[in-house]
């Protein structure tokens, strides 16, 4: 069973990193689009502060949650794998 | 300078196209001749040997390895070998090498009532390297012209450009956000300077031009 802790261990670094990239990736679309939504639509009142309410509101979405699928999706497809090769 | 480029992109090619076709799963339509187990001392071909049953000690020199001897319906031999692939690469999660070899056991037809049967498989046959592909599985199957859609693959292969066009888009979002407005600011930076440089260099010459232009008048 070494094998089975050592791919759960390294293939939890490298979700861990895949996740980190994802979470930097999908905030960064929602500011551009807080900032484009201001500069054609918004264009009045304090800029920065439209686009901090969003990117607080951004932080509490279900989006974001939905990141985690990231450490969720790999273990079932695993799971999945080892009952489909071996018991099917 | 052409060809070399060519020749880069042929061989990133051909290692691309043989890392799949050697790791994604394939079925062949066959005929369980036989199932035997031999020791093997592992040389230069152990890259092409996958890892000792799950819980028992690694590292040996040598094992004793399952083999499956089939026939495929062009009356052409193929063996195909029988090991775990464990919680290693390639990500079977392969353990039931045993119960899998007592099913081809079962399986056995000879060439007067032959029971034809998909295995599942990766890896290759080749004879220079003493080298066969690992079976998966197996499953009897009504005649050697059954058509098996390979649905895993075409899974695995949309996954994969999915994810290719995801890190395309990801790396296209971290340029444009956070290099691009640095070369910018860099750009804006060696600008100025230039313009400073230029500044004192025009200083001068317009400095110059005031003497022509009193001494023109």
């Amino acid at each position: 069973m070494f094998g089975a802790v050592r791919l759960a261990v390294f293939g939890f670094l490298f979700l861990a990193v895949i996740y980190f990239l994802v979470s930097i990736y999908s905030s960064s679309l929602r500011r551009e689009k807080l900032e484009k939504k201001w500069d054609d639509d918004i264009k009045e009142g304090d800029r920065d502060a439209y686009i901090s309410v969003g990117m607080k509101d951004y932080a509490g979405s279900l989006r974001k949650k939905l990141i985690l699928l990231i450490f969720v999706v790999p273990v079932v497809v695993v799971v999945s794998l080892l009952y489909v090769t071996n018991f099917m | 300078m052409r060809y070399v480029k060519w020749g880069f992109w042929l061989t990133l090619v051909l290692v691309v196209f043989g890392f799949f076709h050697y790791t994604l799963p394939q079925h062949d339509i066959v005929r369980i001749a036989d199932t035997y187990e031999k020791r093997i001392d592992f040389g230069e071909n152990s890259i092409f040997w996958a890892s000792p049953d799950v819980g028992n000690a690694t590292g040996g020199v040598n094992r004793d390895v399952f083999f499956i001897q089939t026939i495929k319906p062009n009356g052409k031999p193929m063996v195909y070998r029988n090991e775990d692939t464990g919680f290693g690469w390639p990500p079977y999660f392969k353990l039931d090498t045993s119960n899998l070899q007592t099913e081809a056991t079962d399986l056995k037809s000879d060439k007067a009532a032959p029971q034809w049967v998909s295995i599942t498989h990766y890896g290759w046959r080749n004879e220079f390297l003493s080298i066969y592909p690992n079976a998966v599985g197996v499953k009897p199957v009504s005649g050697p012209d059954v058509r098996i859609i390979p649905w895993v693959n075409i899974v695995i292969l949309m996954a994969l450009l999915i994810l290719i066009f995801l890190i395309r888009r990801m790396w296209a979002q971290f340029r444009e956000r956070s290099i691009d407005p640095v070369m910018e600011d860099v750009g804006e930076a060696s600008q100025e300077a230039r313009d400073k440089a230029r500044g004192v260099v025009s200083r001068f010459f317009a400095w110059l031009g005031t003497w022509r232009k009193k001494s023109s008048k």
